[in-house]
């Protein structure tokens, strides 16, 4: 999470530059048991116009055989650095269609940085440690949160009209999809949704 | 069926039976411990078998996991190329052994398969998240008509994408493989549209004869929808296989011990009937009169002391033969054969064809009672031993001497051709030329002898030996009667020798039947004319014959010896006649004959004195005619007899005077009354002048002997005339009165005088009368 807060700052700066107007949306993500949702990632992607693409980069580490963050958010075009915290090696891959790639066993510092540049789920594994898991949700909207254990986050829109897609690595329906407009004042936005806490497969997340 | 056979077959039934339980006992208990090792080996074989099945899916379950953790394959996989998938899944599959890959997508939808008849794109029901892992069940799926063990695992980047099953096909040699290590045959079938069908088996492809098997059919999970079992079997043939030696041996000892007892229960049969057998044998012999063979069973059993007692009773039996055999045939005095022995051995001789004429004799011995009663019985039985051995020693008789009654024997010869049988008759008689000696004492021995010779018998060829001895019978009493001391049966004894034949029989019946008659003939007073009394005279009114006179039957009588009886009834007859007439006041003297043959009658004295007695007749109105010839034969007894009968104070009368031999003397000694002349004498009076002389001369002896004088046969006056000039008291004869019935001569003696007679019924004790010559008359 203190990772996760400056890189949402840094887009908010990024996206936000030039524009007068933002409206402070406060979504609050909640179980069916009225628990918080962490990790839940909320992407809004506006229908009215389309952001430039973004030259980004962003670092999964690798700590104690985890990566870290477990869940990332990305804008497409983002180079992605895996740094090997730990004493021995790891092979990070994906076979995910979203972005394909293996980085052969390494220690320390990774060959070369990898770039996603499609938008779509990306589920990162070791090859060697197969408890490691992490999801890179590679997104074109500029507009993205994840949820932290508090289960409310601000997000900074523009007045407009937006899809919010709501998902978690634990979701036992669909992604929750709402179109929602947002005006020039603080909105807060309340989302329920179910999980399951046994699911071993990735939720789908369908490409816009 | 023998004895033998019986106790021999019987042990072997039994023995057989025996053993035949026992060994279906021991084959019922070796199927129930094959059937129950069977089974357990079924329990042990199918828990093995699902361990089996367990520890394949196991180890498939990791050959799997390590196909789908190849990142190559993963990345084959994240390719989503079917072709190239399929060859993935072919090189997987022949990695692991697995004959059947599946790659479906984690909706099922087939992705890819490799041996398998899915198509991609369809649902591919047995790859599921359920059935993953592990953890999983065991799986079988039936593809193509084969069946495989499915193992399914995620295939993982790094989550689950999708899902690999892996198919290792449960084909003959898996279930050769799967039946070695349970030890059991095993078969696996599906149901299929047209039933069960085998998928393959471990059994031989034909199982010689519907083989015996215990089965467990173990229900495999099946994914697809179709049942699969899985038939664990055993052969109860194999399991008995271990038994069935044992039944072999079993088989064996019970068809050695039956062999060994068959042989010994006949052994020791036999041992126990073959004596029986003899035994049996030797009974049958004894049965049959031979007591000659000894019985040849030693043994120290029961069978031998058997044995010993039969022995003895052989013994026994044959003495008793013996002395029964003497008994009946055997005079025991003289040994001698007796009647029955002599009738058996005659008919013997005389049904031998080739044999000479046969004579037989009966020889009688004269006065032996004399000697009896004069020198003892033992000189009488020892006379008759020395007769026996006399008689033995005569030419032709050999054997055949037979003593028949106390004085009578019989001999038979075969007379040498040109042989006279007098002859022989005289050599029997020479026997006794010489007086026997007995106790230094000579005694002599005067026989009669009565001959015939067989051919000289018409009836019967041969003839009978009783009517043989019957002739020679009749010879004899032929010889006696006409004082002679031999006569040879012929023609002129025959017609009356077969008259007599049915007349004793006709005589028995005629006492018994009441035929017999007493008539009257009244006694006349020649001087006077007065009725004296009169004569019984027997009539038998026979039912054919008429009535016929004693001259008949009489003879015959006296010679049978029937005459006794004829003459008790008489007399008995007589005296109650008398007695009645006496009752009604006619007291007339009544006589009765007495024959010879009655004076040896003992009991002549006290039937007369009974017969009084009881009619209350006084004995002096009774008269008892005596034979002159009743005295010649043993004048002692007939005198003492005589005697008596006289003290009893009866009048005795000399009958038919003049046709014996007795001596003057004799007749002196007897205390007789009357004398009658033979008719003879009064028949030849008128034609011949001696008679006249004899006929006088008897008179005056009588009269000089005290005696009244009475003559019978009287037919005319002119004999009578000449009697009473004579001097003859009374008269008798159909010139007076012919003999009559006793109402006729009650009728006719009306009209007569009688003598008065002064009868005064004496009263005397019956018990005082014995042979008694003392009794006084009161
Ligand atoms: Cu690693």
């Amino acid at each position: 999470m203190s990772v996760a807060q400056p890189i949402i700052v840094a887009v908010m700066l990024l996206t936000g530059a030039g524009l007068v107007r933002a409206a402070d949306v406060t979504v609050s993500v909640t179980t069916r048991g009225g628990d918080s949702a962490e990790n839940a990632v909320v992407v809004f992607d506006p229908l009215d116009a389309h952001p430039a693409p973004a030259h980004g980069t962003a670092t999964i580490d690798q700590i104690h055989k985890q990566y870290v963050p477990r869940v990332t958010v990305l804008r497409t075009g983002t180079s992605v650095t895996f740094p090997n915290s730990d004493h021995i090696r790891h092979e990070v891959y994906s076979l995910s269609p979203a972005k394909t790639f293996n980085l052969k066993l390494y220690a320390a510092s990774p060959p070369t940085d990898v770039l996603f540049d499609k938008p779509g789920l990306v589920v990162l594994g070791c090859n060697i440690h197969d408890s490691m898991v992490a999801f890179v949700l590679v997104v074109d909207s500029p507009y993205f949160a994840k949820v932290p254990a508090t289960g409310t986050v601000v997000v900074k829109l523009p007045p407009g009209r937006y899809r919010l897609r709501v998902w978690h690595e634990k979701l036992a329906t669909a992604v929750v999809t709402r179109e929602v407009t947002v005006a020039d004042a603080p909105t807060a936005l309340p989302v329920t949704i179910d999980l399951d806490p046994n699911r071993d497969t990735v939720a789908a997340w369908p490409q816009a | 069926m023998s004895l033998r056979t019986r106790i021999a077959v019987t042990f072997l039934l039994l023995l057989s039976a025996v053993l035949a339980a026992a060994l279906a006992v021991v084959s019922a208990a070796n199927r129930a411990n094959a059937e129950r090792e069977v089974n357990r080996q079924l329990d042990v074989g199918a828990s093995v078998f699902s361990r089996l099945l367990e520890s394949n899916r196991s180890l498939l379950t990791q050959a799997a996991q390590a196909v789908a953790a190849d990142f190559g394959f993963r990345e084959a996989v994240a390719v989503r190329d079917v072709p190239t998938l399929e060859s993935a899944l072919e090189n997987a599959g022949d990695r692991v052994g697995a004959q059947l890959v599946v790659l479906t997508s984690l909706d099922g939808k087939v992705m890819a398969a490799y041996g398998s008849s899915a198509v991609v794109g369809s649902r591919f029901a047995a790859a599921s998240g359920a059935s993953a892992g592990a953890d999983a069940p065991v799986r079988v799926i039936v593809d193509a008509g084969r069946v495989f063990q499915l193992v399914t695992v995620a295939v993982k980047s790094p989550l689950p994408v999708a899902w690999i099953s892996m198919g290792f096909a449960l084909d003959d040699r898996a279930t050769r493989e799967l039946a070695s290590v349970t030890g059991l045959d095993v078969t696996l079938a599906y149901r299929g549209a047209d039933g069960l069908r085998t998928v393959s088996s471990s059994l031989p492809a034909r199982e010689s004869g519907a083989a015996e098997r215990v089965s467990r059919r173990i229900a495999l999970s099946d994914l697809g929808g179709v049942e699969v079992t899985a038939t664990l079997s055993r052969s109860l043939r194999a399991a008995l296989a271990p038994f069935a030696r044992l039944t072999e041996v079993l088989v064996f000892i019970a068809v050695f011990s039956v062999a060994a007892f068959a042989w010994a229960a006949f052994w020791l049969a036999r041992t126990i009937t073959r004596p029986v057998q003899a035994l049996t044998q030797a009974v049958d012999r004894i049965r049959g009169g031979d007591y000659g063979a000894p019985l040849d069973v030693r043994r120290p059993d029961e069978l031998g002391v058997l044995a010993d007692g039969l022995q003895h009773m052989q013994a026994a039996v044959q003495n008793r033969d013996r002395s029964i055999r003497r008994l009946a045939y055997e005079d025991p005095l003289t040994s001698l054969m007796n009647r029955t022995a002599f009738a058996e051995q005659l008919a013997a001789a005389l049904r031998d064809p080739a044999a000479p004429p046969m004579a037989v004799a009966m020889i009688n011995l004269q006065r032996f009672q004399r000697i009896n009663e004069h020198l003892g019985y033992s000189v009488g039985d020892a006379v008759l031993i020395r007769v026996a051995a006399r008689l033995r020693a005569v030419p032709w008789i050999g054997s055949g001497v037979a003593r028949l009654a106390a004085d009578q024997f019989a001999a038979y010869a075969p007379l040498p051709p040109g042989t006279d049988p007098e002859t022989w008759g005289r050599a029997l008689l020479a026997a006794f030329s010489e007086p026997v000696v007995v106790e230094n004492q000579p005694i002599d021995i005067n026989t009669t002898v009565g001959l015939v010779v067989a051919t000289s018998v018409p009836q019967g060829v041969p003839p009978s030996p009783d009517e043989l001895l019957r002739c020679a019978e009749l010879a004899l009493v032929r010889a006696r009667r006409d004082k002679r001391d031999l006569c040879l049966y012929g023609e002129s004894l025959r017609p009356a020798a077969r008259d007599q034949l049915s007349l004793l029989g006709e005589l028995r019946r005629a006492v018994d039947g009441d035929e017999l008659r007493l008539h009257y003939q009244p006694k006349i007073e020649l001087a006077t004319g007065r009725v004296a009394g009169a004569e019984v005279l027997l009539r038998w009114q026979h039912p054919t014959r008429g009535l016929l006179g004693p001259g008949a039957f009489v003879p015959f009588a006296e010679q049978t010896g029937f005459i006794r009886r004829i003459t008790r009834w008489t007399l008995d007859r007589a005296v109650a006649q008398g007695a009645e007439w006496y009752r009604s006041g006619c007291a007339l003297s009544l006589a009765v004959n007495i024959s010879a043959e009655d004076l040896g009658d003992l009991g002549l004295l006290q039937r007369v004195a009974h017969s009084l007695s009881r009619h209350q007749l006084p004995p002096s109105l009774l008269t008892l005619e005596i034979t002159e010839s009743g005295f010649i034969d043993d004048p002692d007894r007939a005198l003492k007899l005589l005697e008596g009968l006289a003290a009893l104070g009866l009048n005795l009368s000399v009958d038919d005077f003049g046709t014996g031999y007795s001596s003057l003397s004799h007749l002196a000694r007897m205390p007789v009354h009357e004398m009658k002349i033979d008719r003879s004498f009064v028949v030849g009076l008128q034609s011949q002048g001696e008679y006249a002389a004899v006929v006088r001369s008897a008179i005056d002896m009588g009269h000089s002997l005290g005696l009244k004088v009475v003559a019978e046969g009287i037919e005319d006056a002119a004999s009578a005339a000449m009697l009473k000039s004579l001097g003859c008291d009374v008269a008798q004869g159909y010139f007076y009165a012919k003999p009559m019935a006793p109402d006729d001569f009650a009728q006719w003696l009306k009209g007569q005088i009688r003598i008065p007679v002064i009868a005064v019924p004496r009263n005397f004790n019956i018990d005082d009368v014995g042979d008694s010559m003392s009794l006084a008359v009161l």
